[in-house]
């Protein structure tokens, strides 16, 4: 589902603009909620995609929330205008199922980072998304070590820059089978090897409660390796409500308790009207 | 909060002091005050061993004031005070063998059975819901084995339980904190436990706050697997206290999956209150009362 919708986004919006659109005249929004600050929220474009980007921009700074998730550089200028910043970019970091742990993929990887990580450092992109890759029967011993030897070679690149490469712990269970980064164990020991400030998981909290559960301690004990969270309501993915099995803001004072200096982006496809739905997790979340 | 070593304590310090059952001393329990009136849709208990210091009889009447229906892991020699108060023992201890050694070695099955053979007509007569049991320990044995030697126990005693309307219930408990080694800590081997015995009366004792720590996916799995859960027990994730704003369990959201799955056995909070026992339990109670 969420493969599927990703995916079908970042195509559309390829498509669509082929360079780097100039910005247009910033546009004067109303003064924006006050947030606590102790949690830096963010959101993922994908479940929005009906809502034009300007709009999506204009109607997330209103509401306190400081950048905007998984946008493609021809987009990363759009939420400057607002006062936001893209906090999780696409730079050609693979996808899902065909990412770090081929040997095969690490040129178009190292080509794309070479290219799109300066791109960001400019846009004051802090983080730039990438994958495991699928396992096809590969062991995950070998993935971790194909994994460890590409990282090795783009982390001077993000160090350069200031700009963080992560890669994203999703579930296997249900949405995506056969993903090798989908168990912080294995993710937080591919990232030892690597050790550097600029190379950092992408923990998603509502995959990693349908891999493992135990998510404030899991979250607490590893933090040195997570640069960025991901939320969605468990079961389904839909809101942070009172129908799902995760209490977002108990994870979130854990995750504040941690001195986590990143940002914690929204994922979740709305059942209901999508900004107020938006506007009730951000509330909630701001602890 | 080490769990083990207080439930386990708190069996030795009952079982020496009570040798044998004592039987109801007439009824002079006060009359209560009207219970809290509750939806009725979740049933639920309160494991004893949380709050020692408090009398049974103090913590029954306090129970039934707050709309509780039940209390969970009382000995059998305890089982007839909670009648006194509108309430039932949820959860017996009748002799099934304890956390580290229990149903997954053969030589512990003829103590179980004996034991059970003498405590489940009794729980019978007591209006006692469910009598606990545990897989044991791993002690390097493999979880297949573990698991056949299980079935073997089970089927052993499914029959006197099938007799008198008890469920045995097998315990998840999660190995990777509380309960180092501990066999049945996964929800799908104990489902195939329960799948090979087969039984009504035969089902899993699924432990939420102890499937958080090992799992998660906790709505998906229960109601995957409800027709295999007997019984439910709560606790604040991480740390086993409140079910409060500092864990990560959403536990409304969970007790309406577990109502939308039709259950109709008893949830039991075993959380460590750090804060006024009687008033933390007061608000898990109204929390769960969806």
């Amino acid at each position: 589902m969420s493969s599927f919708t990703r995916r079908a986004l970042m195509e559309t919006s390829l498509a669509a603009a082929g360079a780097l659109t100039l910005s247009a005249a910033p546009v004067d929004a109303a003064q924006p909620v006050v947030r606590k600050g102790r949690i830096k929220q963010s959101v993922c474009r994908g479940p929005y995609g009906k809502i034009p980007l300007q709009d999506f921009c204009q109607a997330c700074a209103a509401m306190g929330l400081r950048g905007i998730d998984l946008l493609p550089p021809a987009d990363w200028a759009t939420p400057r205008q607002y006062g936001l910043i893209c906090t999780m970019g696409y730079a050609g970091g693979g996808t899902i199922s065909d990412g770090l742990n081929r040997t095969e993929n690490h040129a178009a990887i190292e080509t794309a980072f070479r290219e799109n990580i300066p791109l960001a450092a400019q846009h004051g992109v802090p983080n730039i998304i990438t994958f495991s890759g699928n396992r096809r029967g590969m062991p995950d011993d070998q993935g971790a070590e194909n994994c460890i030897r590409a990282l090795n070679r783009l982390k001077p690149i993000a160090e350069d820059h200031g700009v963080t490469i992560c890669m994203e712990l999703l579930n296997s269970k249900l949405m995506h089978p056969d993903y090798m980064c989908d168990h912080t164990a294995w993710g937080v020991s591919v990232m030892r090897a690597v050790n550097s400030p600029h190379v950092k998981l992408l923990y998603d909290a509502f995959h990693m409660q349908i891999m493992e559960g135990d998510l404030v301690r899991t979250v607490q004990t590893n933090i040195d390796w997570i640069g960025h969270f991901h939320t969605g309501g468990v079961p389904g993915r839909h809101e942070l409500d009172d129908k799902q099995e995760v209490q977002w803001d108990g994870l979130m004072r854990g995750i504040a308790a941690t001195g986590f200096q990143g940002y914690v982006a929204h994922e979740f496809s709305p059942t209901r009207d999508p900004l107020t739905s938006l506007r009730q997790a951000v509330d909630l979340c701001d602890v | 909060m080490s769990h083990k070593l207080t439930r386990r304590h708190w069996i030795e310090t009952t079982a020496a002091a009570a040798g044998a059952l004592s039987l109801p001393a007439g009824l002079n329990a006060q009359a209560a005050p009207a219970p809290v009136a509750r939806k009725g849709n979740i049933k639920q208990s309160v494991a004893r061993w949380c709050y020692q210091k408090m009398a049974l009889d103090d913590l029954c009447r306090a129970g039934a004031d707050m709309g509780l229906k039940a209390i969970d892991l009382l000995n059998v020699n305890e089982w007839d005070v909670p009648r006194k108060y509108g309430l039932i023992c949820a959860m017996g201890y009748a002799g099934g063998g304890d956390i580290g050694n229990a149903m997954n070695r053969l030589e512990n099955h003829d103590k179980i059975v004996q034991a059970f053979t003498e405590n489940i007509p009794l729980a019978a007569k007591m209006g006692v819901a469910n009598v606990i049991t545990f897989s044991g320990n791993r002690k390097g044995m493999p979880d297949d084995q573990g698991a056949d030697n299980c079935i073997i126990g089970l089927n052993r005693v499914k029959k006197i339980a099938e007799d008198h309307g008890v469920t045995i219930c097998v315990e998840l408990l999660n190995s990777k904190l509380n309960h180092p080694d501990y066999m049945c800590d996964h929800t799908a081997w104990g489902v195939s436990v329960m799948r090979a015995v087969n039984s009504p009366h035969v089902k899993l004792l699924y432990d939420i706050y102890h499937m958080q720590i090992m799992e998660g996916d906790l709505m998906r799995t229960i109601q995957t697997n409800i027709e295999w859960i007997g019984h439910f027990h709560t606790g604040g994730v991480p740390g086993r206290h409140e079910l409060d704003n500092t864990q990560e369990v959403q536990w409304d959201g969970v007790m309406r999956g577990i109502v939308a799955s039709k259950y109709q056995g008893y949830v039991a909070h075993e959380f460590i209150p750090v804060r006024d026992p009687m008033t933390s339990l007061r608000q898990a109670v109204d929390l769960c009362d969806v």
